[in-house]
C-alpha cells in the first residue's frame, strides 16, 4: 500500500487541497513536486504556441504540432513520492491556437438557425447541449500489444498501404502526419523523462528509468510499466489532447492480468508489491478529484460462458477498498457467472462505506449492443464507457447529443408550445388547453412536445457534428483503432465502425407522474379544469396546497408497482427509444437512447417550473430510470419491477437505476442474500445499471447539522460518487427526502 | 372468508429468510406489555390518528369520512376485511424476489387467532410453490398448528419467558400451551426458527432457562435474540391506548451474550 507520506504529495500533484478547489475545473490547477527547470509554466507555454506556424495546416497536423510543442516543453513530475511521472500544465492549453479558434471557425459554418436554436433551448432548459468531444475508450489492446513505438509503425505501415493502393487522399495523409508527430512527440517526451530520471538519485529512480526505457522503445513488458502506459495516456489525452478517456483498460483486469501473471510466475513481484503499484495508480486520480469522476471496469464473460474476473480483480478491489477513496469510480459487469467472492466483497464495500460501485449486468446491456447492430462476439465484450454508457470495444466512438427534459414537453402543452422565459415559441402548437378534450388529446399533444425536443436534438447535432474531426482531430485516439487507419479516417470522423450519438432522455418519472396526475384529476375525476390547473401551475402550488396533498397521495405514481403508472410509464419509456434509436446520423452511425440523467435533474429542474404532479417550480426533477423523489412509497421491490417494465435494453446507450436502501435491511449474512437477491432480480428482468445509496435518513440530518463529523460520508450522485459535504443544501435535502422513505 | 388485516409490508427482510412480504393479521390473545405492533392486538378495526401528520385537510369533518381520504395520511385504518383472493395477487408481485429463499410471512397480531383463513391463504401460496412461514406465538389450540402444518415450511415462533408466572406478568397468559406446542412441533418435524424479545427488567432472568428448555430440541433452526425497541411509542399514542413500553433498551453487547447462550 501506498506510504503515507508518498500519499500526501500524490495528493498535491494535480492541485492543493487545502485551498479552494473547483472539481468541475479540475485542470487548471497546478500541484507542487515539479522540477521547474525541466519545463515552461502555463504563460510561456501559451506564448510559445502562439507563436507557431500553424495557420496554413491541415487540423491534424496542426493539432499534432501544438501537441508537440507542449510535450516538448511542459514541465515534468519525477520525485521520490511517486512512481508515475507526471505534466504540470493540464488545462488543454493546445486549444487556443487549436480547438477553440476551429470551434469558433466551424460556428461561422454552422447553420446559424440551428446555432441560435441550440443557444436557446440550452437557456430555457428544453435540453443541455454541447459538442461532445470527450466520450474515448482507445483500443487498449493495441496499446498494450504495440506501445507507442509500435503504434506509429502499424500506421506507418497503413500509409504505405494507401500510398500503394492510390487511397492515400490528402485528408488521409494528414491523418497519418497527424499520428506519426503526435505519437513521436510522445516518444520524445519519454526521452525528456529519461534524462531526467537518469539524473535522480532518489530510491524510486532506477525502477522508473528502465520503465520508461522500455515504453520508449516498445510496449510493456511488466506490470508497472503497463500501468505506467496507462497513466500516460491518459493525461496525455484528457489533458493535452483534448479527449476524455472514459475506461482505463477495456476492463482494466482483463488489459493488466496478462503482466500480473507473468510477474507473479516470474518471480518479478510478489502479489505485495503489484498491490503496491496499483495503490499508485489508483491514488492518481482520486488526486485529481474531478467531480464526474474517471471510471474503470472490471470482469465480464468469455464467449464459453466463464467470467473474466481473477485473481487480479480481487486485488484491485481490496487495494482500493484499503486507500479509502472515491475515485477513480469501478464498473463492475454482473452476470449469473460472476463469482460470489467478487460480490461478497462488493456488496461488503457497498454496505460498510457507500463505496463508489455501479453494478452493469451483463445479460441486459448485451442485448441493447445487439440492438444497434453489433454481433454477439462485438456485444459479450462490451465496453462500459463514463458511467454506465455501452461501448463496442475498442471501435465505437459515441457522443452525447443532448440531454432531452421531458418535463419541459408537459410545461409547453400548457403553453402551446410557448416558451414564456425566452419570450420565444419554442415548442409546437398542440393547441389551446380548451381544444383538449379528452385525455388522449392532451397525452398526444406531451408526445408531439417531447418528439419535437428529440428532433430538434437530432438536427442541432446532426448540423454541429459535421464538424467534430474538424474542430477536434481525435488523431491520438484514432491510431489505437485498426479499423480507423484501414480506413485511413479519424475516428470521430466516420474511421470507426460504431460512430454513434447518445441521447438522454431527461425527468422521465417527473413527466410520467404529471401525465398520470392531470389524467386523475383533470379528465376523470374532474376535479378542475386543465385551464385551471394551468394558472395553478403559474401560481407554483400557491393557495392550492390541499389539492397538491391530494394530488402526492395519489397511488399512480412510478416506482411503485401501480399498473396505471407503470403501463404508462412504459409506452412513454418504448416511445423515446424508437424515436431515438437507429436514427441515422451525420457520421454513418446511429441515434442511441440513454434513460439517465447525469447532473440534468438539477440543471433542468432550476429552469423548470411547476409541474402537473405536485413538484414546485425550480425543484430538482428525476434522475435516470429513478422514480420522482419521495414518490416510492411501496419499498425497493416494487420500484424494480416498476423499472423492469420499461424494458431497460431498449435503452442502447444505458440505462440506470438507483437504489436506496437502510443499513438494517443488509446486515448480517441476511444482508448479503437479500442485495444478493435484489440485484439477480434485476439482472434476469434484464435491467442494465443499478447502484445503491445505503444510509439512515437519521444519519443524513446529524451530516447537514454537523458537516465536520462526516468528512468522509459519500452518497452516489450519477455513475459518480461525491462526499455529502460537497454538496448544496438542496441536494442534500433531496437525499433525505428519499432515506426517509425506505424500508427497515 | 375474510380476515382482518393490519398491513402488508414488501422487502420485509426480517420476518424469515430472504425477501419476503409479510402479512400482518388482526388481533392476538396475548397483551406483551413491550409490543411493538399494537393495532394488531385488538381484534376490532382501529382507525388510528398520527397527529404530528395532519395537514388539517378538513377531510375528517364530513359525514361519511373513510380514514383513506385524509391527505396528510395521519388518520390510518387498522383492520381491513380481506378475502383470500383479494391477498393472493398481492403476495403474488414480489414473486421474482422470492427465488434463493424468500416467500410470504403470515404475521400479526396473531395470525392463528384467526386459523382456518390463514390455513387457506397457506394452501393457496404452497399450491403456488412459495416459501410460507408462519410468526406465531403458539398461545392456540394444538388443532391450529395441525391444521397449518402440512402448508408451513417454517414457523417463527416466539418464546418470551419460561416461568409461568414471569409469562403471565408480561403477556398475561400462561405459556404452557406455548411450550407443549412447540415440543408438539418438535415432534411432528416441523422447522422451527425461535425468536426471543429480550427486555431488560422484564424477561432477562429467563434467557438461561429458555436456552436449558431448548437445547434438545431438534426441530430448531435458529434462535434470534431480537433486541427490544421502544420506537412504538407514537402507535401507543395514535391508537389512544396506554403506553406500556418499557423504558430500558438493551445494549448491543448485552444482545450478543444472550445470543451467544444459544448457540
Amino acid at each position: 500500500m501506498i506510504h503515507s507520506s508518498d500519499r500526501y504529495f500524490v495528493e498535491r500533484k494535480y492541485h492543493d487541497p487545502e485551498k479552494e478547489f473547483n472539481p468541475f475545473k479540475r485542470m487548471a490547477y497546478h500541484g507542487i513536486g515539479y522540477l521547474e527547470e525541466s519545463g515552461l509554466d502555463d504563460e510561456e507555454l501559451l506564448e510559445g504556441l502562439k507563436a507557431l506556424p500553424l495557420d496554413n495546416l491541415p487540423h491534424p497536423v496542426a493539432k499534432a504540432r501544438a501537441i508537440e510543442y507542449l510535450l516538448q516543453h511542459q514541465r515534468i513530475y519525477l520525485n521520490e513520492h511517486d512512481y508515475f511521472v507526471g505534466l504540470y500544465s493540464l488545462d488543454r492549453l493546445a486549444k487556443c491556437v487549436t480547438f477553440s479558434k476551429w470551434a469558433e471557425e466551424s460556428l461561422a459554418l454552422r447553420d446559424p438557425e440551428l446555432v441560435r436554436l441550440s443557444e436557446d433551448v440550452n437557456a430555457c432548459g428544453a435540453m443541455m447541449y454541447w459538442v461532445d468531444y470527450d466520450h474515448v475508450v482507445p483500443d487498449w489492446d493495441s496499446l498494450m500489444k504495440l506501445g507507442f513505438t509500435g503504434i506509429i509503425e502499424r500506421a506507418r505501415k497503413y500509409r504505405k498501404m494507401h500510398r500503394t493502393a492510390g487511397t492515400l487522399t490528402e485528408e488521409a495523409d494528414a491523418f497519418f502526419e497527424g499520428i506519426e508527430l503526435q505519437y513521436t512527440a510522445i516518444l520524445h517526451l519519454l526521452d525528456r523523462m529519461i534524462a531526467l530520471a537518469e539524473k535522480q538519485s532518489f530510491e524510486k529512480a532506477k525502477e522508473i528509468t528502465v520503465c520508461l526505457e522500455h515504453l520508449r522503445h516498445g510496449p510493456p513488458t511488466t506490470f508497472y510499466e503497463a500501468l505506467q502506459l496507462i497513466y500516460l495516456y491518459f493525461i496525455i489525452s484528457e489533458c493535452i489532447d483534448r479527449y476524455q478517456v472514459r475506461s482505463l483498460g477495456n476492463g482494466l483486469d482483463g488489459t493488466l492480468y496478462p503482466f500480473y501473471k507473468t510477474d507473479l510466475e516470474s518471480g518479478r513481484y510478489t502479489e505485495e508489491e503489484l498491490g503496491h503499484f496499483l495503490s499508485y495508480f489508483l491514488m492518481q486520480w482520486s488526486a485529481i478529484g474531478n467531480y464526474w469522476g474517471q471510471p474503470f471496469y472490471l470482469g465480464g464473460t468469455n464467449s464459453d460462458g466463464s467470467s473474466k474476473y481473477n485473481a487480479l480483480s480481487h486485488l484491485i478491489l481490496e487495494v482500493y477498498d484499503g486507500l479509502e477513496i472515491y475515485n477513480p469510480k469501478i464498473q463492475l459487469k454482473i452476470n449469473e457467472n460472476t463469482p460470489e467472492s467478487i460480490l461478497r466483497k462488493a456488496f461488503d464495500m457497498v454496505r460498510r462505506k457507500n463505496a463508489s460501485l455501479v453494478f452493469c449486468c451483463e445479460p441486459g446491456m448485451i442485448k441493447a449492443v445487439m440492438g444497434y447492430g453489433a454481433t454477439y462476439e462485438e456485444a459479450l465484450n462490451f465496453d462500459i464507457r463514463g458511467c454506465y454508457e455501452t461501448g463496442v470495444r475498442g471501435n465505437e466512438a459515441c457522443s452525447t447529443s443532448g440531454y432531452i427534459n421531458a418535463a419541459k414537453a408537459v410545461e409547453y402543452v400548457f403553453s402551446n408550445g410557448f416558451d414564456t422565459a425566452l419570450n420565444k415559441q419554442i415548442g409546437v402548437q398542440t393547441g389551446e388547453l380548451e381544444s383538449l378534450v379528452t385525455f388522449e388529446d392532451f397525452y398526444f399533444a406531451f408526445l408531439k412536445q417531447w418528439e419535437n425536443l428529440v428532433e430538434i436534438g437530432i438536427r442541432i447535432t446532426n448540423d454541429a457534428e459535421k464538424y467534430l474531426a474538424f474542430v477536434n482531430p481525435s488523431t491520438m485516439y484514432s491510431a489505437t483503432v485498426e479499423s480507423a487507419l484501414k480506413k485511413g479516417k479519424d475516428g470521430y470522423g466516420g474511421g470507426v465502425k460504431f460512430c454513434n450519438n447518445g441521447m438522454l432522455n431527461c425527468s422521465f418519472a417527473s413527466a410520467v407522474d404529471s401525465i398520470l396526475a392531470v389524467k386523475e384529476f383533470v379528465y376523470d375525476q374532474k376535479e378542475l379544469t386543465l385551464t385551471e390547473l394551468a394558472q395553478v401551475l403559474k401560481n407554483n402550488w400557491e393557495g392550492s396546497e390541499l389539492l397538491r396533498a391530494k394530488i402526492k397521495k395519489s397511488p399512480h405514481k412510478y416506482g411503485n408497482g401501480d399498473p396505471l403508472a407503470d403501463t404508462y410509464a412504459a409506452a412513454m419509456a418504448d416511445f423515446f427509444a424508437q424515436k431515438v434509436n437507429n436514427v441515422p446520423n451525420e457520421k454513418g452511425g446511429v441515434y442511441k437512447a440513454i434513460l439517465h440523467s447525469a447532473r440534468g435533474f438539477i440543471r433542468h429542474g432550476a429552469l423548470t417550473g411547476a409541474l402537473p404532479d405536485g413538484r414546485k417550480s425550480g425543484e430538482e426533477l428525476s434522475k435516470n430510470a429513478s422514480p420522482v423523489a419521495g414518490m416510492d412509497k411501496q419499498g425497493v421491490t416494487a420500484l424494480i419491477s416498476s423499472a423492469l417494465k420499461l424494458c431497460p435494453s431498449n435503452y442502447h446507450e444505458s440505462f440506470c437505476l438507483d437504489i436506496m436502501l437502510h443499513p438494517s435491511t443488509l446486515s448480517g449474512e441476511e444482508g448479503f442474500a437479500v442485495w444478493n437477491n435484489l440485484l439477480t432480480t434485476y439482472l434476469k428482468g434484464g435491467g442494465q445499471s443499478i447502484q445503491f445509496n445505503v444510509f439512515r435518513s437519521e444519519t443524513l440530518r446529524d451530516a447537514q447539522e454537523h458537516p465536520e463529523k462526516y468528512r468522509n460520508l459519500q452518497v452516489r450522485v450519477c455513475g459518480w460518487n461525491t462526499l455529502w459535504n460537497n454538496m448544496s443544501k438542496a441536494e442534500q435535502d433531496a437525499y433525505i427526502l428519499r432515506a426517509e422513505n425506505i424500508a427497515r | 372468508m375474510k380476515a382482518k388485516i393490519t398491513d402488508l409490508k414488501r422487502f420485509a427482510v426480517h420476518d424469515g429468510p430472504g425477501i419476503r412480504t409479510t402479512v400482518f393479521f388482526k388481533g392476538c390473545p396475548l397483551k406483551c406489555i413491550w409490543c411493538h405492533n399494537p393495532e394488531g392486538i385488538s381484534f376490532e378495526e382501529q382507525t388510528a390518528f398520527f397527529e404530528n401528520k395532519c395537514i388539517g385537510c378538513g377531510a375528517c369533518q364530513s359525514k361519511d369520512f373513510h380514514p383513506r381520504d385524509c391527505l396528510g395520511e395521519a388518520r390510518i385504518l387498522y383492520g381491513k376485511e380481506m378475502t383470500v383472493e383479494e391477498l393472493m395477487p398481492l403476495l403474488l408481485e414480489d414473486r421474482p424476489f422470492y427465488e434463493n429463499g424468500g416467500g410470504v410471512t403470515l404475521s400479526g397480531g396473531e395470525c392463528l387467532s384467526q386459523a382456518p383463513f390463514a390455513a387457506e391463504l397457506l394452501k393457496r401460496l404452497k399450491e403456488e410453490g412459495i416459501h410460507t412461514a408462519v410468526d406465531t406465538c403458539g398461545f392456540v389450540p394444538r388443532e391450529t398448528l395441525t391444521k397449518v402444518l402440512p402448508y408451513t415450511d417454517l414457523f417463527l415462533y416466539d418464546l418470551k419467558a419460561f416461568d409461568e408466572k414471569v409469562h403471565i406478568r408480561c403477556t398475561g397468559q400462561s405459556n404452557e400451551q406455548i411450550l407443549e406446542n412447540l415440543l408438539y412441533l418438535n415432534s411432528v418435524g416441523a422447522k422451527v426458527e425461535i425468536r426471543i424479545p429480550y427486555v431488560p427488567g422484564h424477561n432477562d432472568d429467563q434467557m438461561e432457562k429458555l436456552a436449558e428448555f431448548l437445547r434438545p430440541l431438534t426441530c430448531i433452526e435458529k434462535v434470534k435474540v431480537l433486541p427490544y425497541h421502544d420506537l412504538a411509542g407514537s402507535k401507543y399514542k395514535a391508537l389512544g391506548m396506554e403506553n406500556t413500553l418499557p423504558r430500558q433498551i438493551p445494549t448491543e453487547e448485552e444482545i450478543n451474550r444472550v445470543q451467544s447462550l444459544f448457540s
